[in-house]
């Protein structure tokens, strides 16, 4: 796989990131926003906002699936079939245009030269040409044979760039000689170019709205615009104005295809209706009804059929009828109810819930089907079917505060986690093994930072390779370290993993499995940001964070109140700890010290040897007796409850009522 | 130290409205039913004052339109050079593009998209305040200096920023009122006013009050060139709707009780 790098961008933050999901998803997981048909293969590829490009068998309808062409990282959201069917080219929001081969379902390169999301995608058969443009406003143009031909040590691309437009671009189209290239923008204009000298040649203006889907005729004289502002125009190129307005749809225009002799013209949008208009006589058919918004669509050869593409994760194939036998009054009803086949898609995950214990995570999808996930193990622990999601988070409300140390993001329909989108956080989370279920026995008590093992556990190739490496050069004889704690949960090892700049573009996408190659590892190696190098390689350990709170005799207890001591512990310390201080210290005693404040290399350790202070001293926090099992940050966060210094009063209990 | 007046009229309406809240009568002593965290029954300070802003947002993928309403108290507005009122309200309503970094978090797309956003006013308040912004943050001094632009306010206003479901869109205010910023700064200068009373402008400052000629407000409306250093400019501008007269903000009072 060869990459075109525009420049290496600034020193933005890296994140780390990745999608809890099945080895093989064959079903879409949201909408579908781009088709192509081959009709010499009769494929169908689809272009998912799950970021992956699937290739269909349209002719049998039991074995549909062919494979999945995964690289990308965001929605994948145009796509267009090149040099015969042999290359695919394709647009995303993860800011880069991929070219794949075609047939066999991998990705050959990566542009990077657009800023924004790429939306758009416009193709000139004859000449073998690409466009591509985006919210970044810019068209670039790609000569396909030479995209095709880049391999690791020639992978420079020069490209034309087209720039003038001043908005964000939605649309684009070419006709196939490549003598003209329009695009439509939030401008509400209709820009055209001649991509031979990228000379600006006119603005067509009429729309009120986003210019959302356009096509081209044959040789450039006319063009078909879709707009936000529910019309569909045709224009004259050389009259350099507006000559018909079509206004069928109730809501914007997304989708347009013509007939090959500009005569016919299938629309569909956001009222989910598609229609088929003469363009001469202005007439209209009500073919058909999706579910959804209509995004985008495709036709078989002989237009006898099209595939229709939505923000529903199912790909609908409807008839279309011949233009000699089209019914002559405007119809209400459609003229077809059932789609002729389907190719049907998955849920998408529409909601989530981070469970307080902030490990699990309770999701719904878009059939109302819930299901527990587990970050950690970066796998889903457990289906519920179709219960109450909401019931559902009450029921599972623990009282229990850990720091929260990544966060969620469910574009794709999937899981994805992200580490680091602010660095500190990733390791806030302290836990003890043994809740974490990670301990071996029962006797130590370990902490476990969450964040370091998931690190640990996705990269587990590349850091136990480098090791494993520098341990085969000083040839080191030293004891193998054995630790009481299980070092990590692995991770599916196809879990995809992904490096990109907060907020930004991807910058590298391996799987797990992959991270130890010797390509991965020099890519790596550039990629992965100290800020996780630091944990996983020099397993330098996270900072514990320190909750400070003042001690304080209860007023009712008697006991003289020697001071008002303000003291700091680590987040995690549990009540029986801080009852044993004041045990200890503030009930004078025998010496001992406050366990666990020490620094994270002294590992606090806890043996259930200590003397049970907790019988003899009773902690209360805002009137309210504590659990001895409590943490600290727990007791702040749920009964405490305030920004400011926690304190905890102490009173010695009277007997042991303890048998 | 020179305060602000904007900030002191934040304050004050504040806390006339929490004095007024503290003396109600405790609800839930009277038994009423919803003993809950429930917002207060607005004071007469409300009724005065408060108009609700309505922020519209479409997303450019979608399309969906969501909106969010606010409460204000007064309308914060830029002000460009040799402008008036209405063109500042004009931009202040203006369609903004959230793009780039800034990209709208879309519900319905479960992503970031472009989005287009405009606020404009829902409620229009019985008496509408506006805050010209003339103390502006300059980054290539790092530090806040006063806009002295020439800003034209009419003795009569009309909103065209309303939204489609407005209450009362048609809403006409006359001036009745101007806090007067003298100076050359933010940290210092005087504030005088100017307010209407039965039909004559008086002049407020500190302990003299004059009568003044109503064509003398044309010399509030600012400077039109940048070159002189201290300016007398209007800051905050009171209007009152025509449709309420005194007794009515009386009433309003008598009812807020």
């Amino acid at each position: 796989m060869t990459t075109h790098k525009s420049g290496q961008s600034g020193r933005k933050k890296v994140q780390v990131s990745f999608v809890i999901r099945d080895e093989v998803e064959k079903q879409h997981r949201a909408g579908v926003n781009s088709l192509q048909y081959d009709p010499h293969m009769q494929r169908l590829y689809s272009a998912g906002r799950d970021s992956i490009i699937r290739t269909w068998n349209t002719k049998s309808s039991r074995e549909q699936y062919i494979q999945s062409m995964e690289h990308h990282t965001d929605w994948v959201n145009d796509i267009v079939l090149c040099c015969g069917g042999k290359n695919l080219i394709s647009a995303s929001s993860d800011t880069t245009v991929k070219v794949w081969n075609a047939h066999k379902g991998f990705c050959m390169s990566t542009l990077r030269t657009h800023k924004d999301y790429v939306r758009a995608l416009a193709y000139a058969k004859d000449i073998e040409q690409v466009a591509s443009a985006g919210l970044d406003r810019a068209i670039f143009l790609w000569d396909v044979n030479t995209l095709t031909a880049l391999t690791a040590s020639n992978n420079t691309v020069t490209t034309s760039s087209i720039t003038g437009s001043k908005n964000s671009i939605y649309s684009l189209a070419m006709n196939p000689s490549g003598t003209v290239i329009i695009s439509g923008s939030t401008e509400k204009v209709l820009r055209v170019w001649d991509p031979r000298s990228c000379n600006k040649q006119m603005k067509l203006i009429g729309h009120s709205d986003n210019v959302k889907a356009l096509v081209v005729n044959r040789d450039g004289t006319q063009c078909l615009s879709g707009s936000s502002d529910g019309t569909i125009k045709l224009w004259s190129l050389g009259q350099q104005q507006c000559i018909q307005t079509y206004r069928i749809h109730t809501e914007g225009v997304w989708a347009l295809i013509a007939t090959e002799g500009f005569t016919h013209v299938i629309s569909g949008g956001r009222d989910r209706k598609i229609y088929l208009t003469d363009l001469k006589t202005k007439q209209s058919v009500f073919l058909c009804e999706e579910e959804a918004p209509i995004l985008k669509m495709a036709a078989n050869s002989d237009f006898s059929g099209i595939w229709v593409a939505t923000s529903n994760s199912s790909i609908n194939s409807w008839s279309v009828p011949k233009k000699d036998s089209l019914p002559d009054e405007d119809n209400i009803e459609p003229v077809y109810t059932q789609p002729e086949q389907t190719i049907k898609g998955g849920p998408a995950i529409r909601k989530f819930h981070i469970l307080n214990d902030k490990r699990h995570i309770l999701t719904q999808d878009t059939d109302s089907n819930v299901a527990v996930y587990d970050v950690l193990k970066a796998c889903k622990v457990e289906d519920l079917g179709k219960v109450n999601f909401e019931e559902e988070i009450k029921a599972r409300f623990k009282m229990v505060f850990v720091p929260s140390w990544f966060n969620v993001d469910l574009k794709t329909g999937m899981l994805t986690i992200h580490l680091g989108q602010d660095e500190a956080d990733c390791f806030s989370a302290w836990v003890s093994a043994k809740d974490a279920g990670l301990a071996h026995n029962d006797i130590i008590d370990q902490k476990v930072n969450y964040g370091s093992l998931l690190l640990k556990a996705l990269l587990e190739h590349w850091w136990s390779t480098l090791v494993a490496e520098e341990d085969g050069d000083c040839h080191q004889d030293g004891p193998i370290s054995n630790s009481p704690v299980k070092d990590y949960f692995r991770v599916p090892q196809h879990t995809p993993l992904i490096f990109s700049e907060v907020g930004g573009r991807t910058l590298y996408r391996l799987l797990v499995q992959d991270a130890g190659g010797e390509t991965e590892m020099s890519i790596l190696h550039e990629t992965v940001p100290s800020w996780v190098a630091d944990k996983v390689v020099e397993k330098n350990l996270p900072k514990f964070n320190k909750i400070p709170f003042y001690l304080v005799p209860y007023a009712s207890s008697n006991v003289k109140s020697i001071k008002r001591e303000r003291l700091s512990a680590n987040d995690f310390i549990q009540m029986h700890k801080v009852a044993e201080h004041v045990y200890e210290k503030m009930l004078g005693s025998e010496t001992g010290s406050m366990a666990g404040a020490g620094s994270p290399n002294d590992r606090y350790e806890d043996t259930d040897s200590t003397s049970l202070a907790e019988d003899k001293v009773e902690l209360l926090c805002n009137d309210q007796v504590l659990d001895p099992n409590m943490d600290l940050r727990t007791v702040r966060h749920f009964i405490w409850k305030s920004s400011a210094d926690l304190t905890l009063h102490y009173r010695p209990l009277k007997g042991n009522l303890r048998p | 130290m020179q305060q602000d007046a904007h900030e002191f009229l934040n304050f004050l309406i504040n806390h006339i409205n929490e004095i007024i809240l503290s003396e109600r009568p405790q609800k839930s002593k009277n038994g009423d039913g919803d003993a809950g965290n429930s917002t207060p029954e607005p004071t007469w300070v409300h009724e005065i004052f408060q108009g609700i802003l309505t922020s519209e947002t479409r997303c450019l993928n979608c399309e969906t339109m969501s909106s969010k309403d606010e409460d204000f108290f007064d309308l914060q507005v830029d002000i460009d050079q040799n402008t008036s009122i209405t063109h500042c309200l004009r931009c202040f309503s203006s369609m903004e593009t959230l793009c780039g970094d800034n990209k709208f978090k879309c519900d319905h797309c479960s992503s970031y998209q472009e989005a287009q956003k405009c606020m404009r006013v829902k409620k229009l308040p019985m008496i509408l305040a506006l805050h010209l912004k003339r103390f502006k943050y300059m980054e290539q001094y790092n530090r806040h200096i006063k806009v002295s632009h020439r800003v034209v306010f009419p003795l009569e206003l009309r909103l065209f920023n309303t939204s489609d479901d407005a209450v009362n869109p048609d809403r006409m205010y006359n001036l009745v009122a101007v806090v007067i910023h003298c100076g050359s700064g933010p940290n210092r200068g005087h504030y005088i006013s100017i307010v209407k009373s039965h039909d004559f402008w008086l002049l407020f400052d500190d302990d003299m009050v004059d009568k003044i000629d109503q064509s003398a407000i044309d010399d509030f409306y600012g400077l039109t060139s940048d070159i002189q250093k201290s300016s007398e400019t209007g800051y905050i501008l009171f209007y009152q709707s025509r449709d309420t007269t005194e007794t009515n903000i009386n009433e309003a009072k008598v009812n807020g009780k």
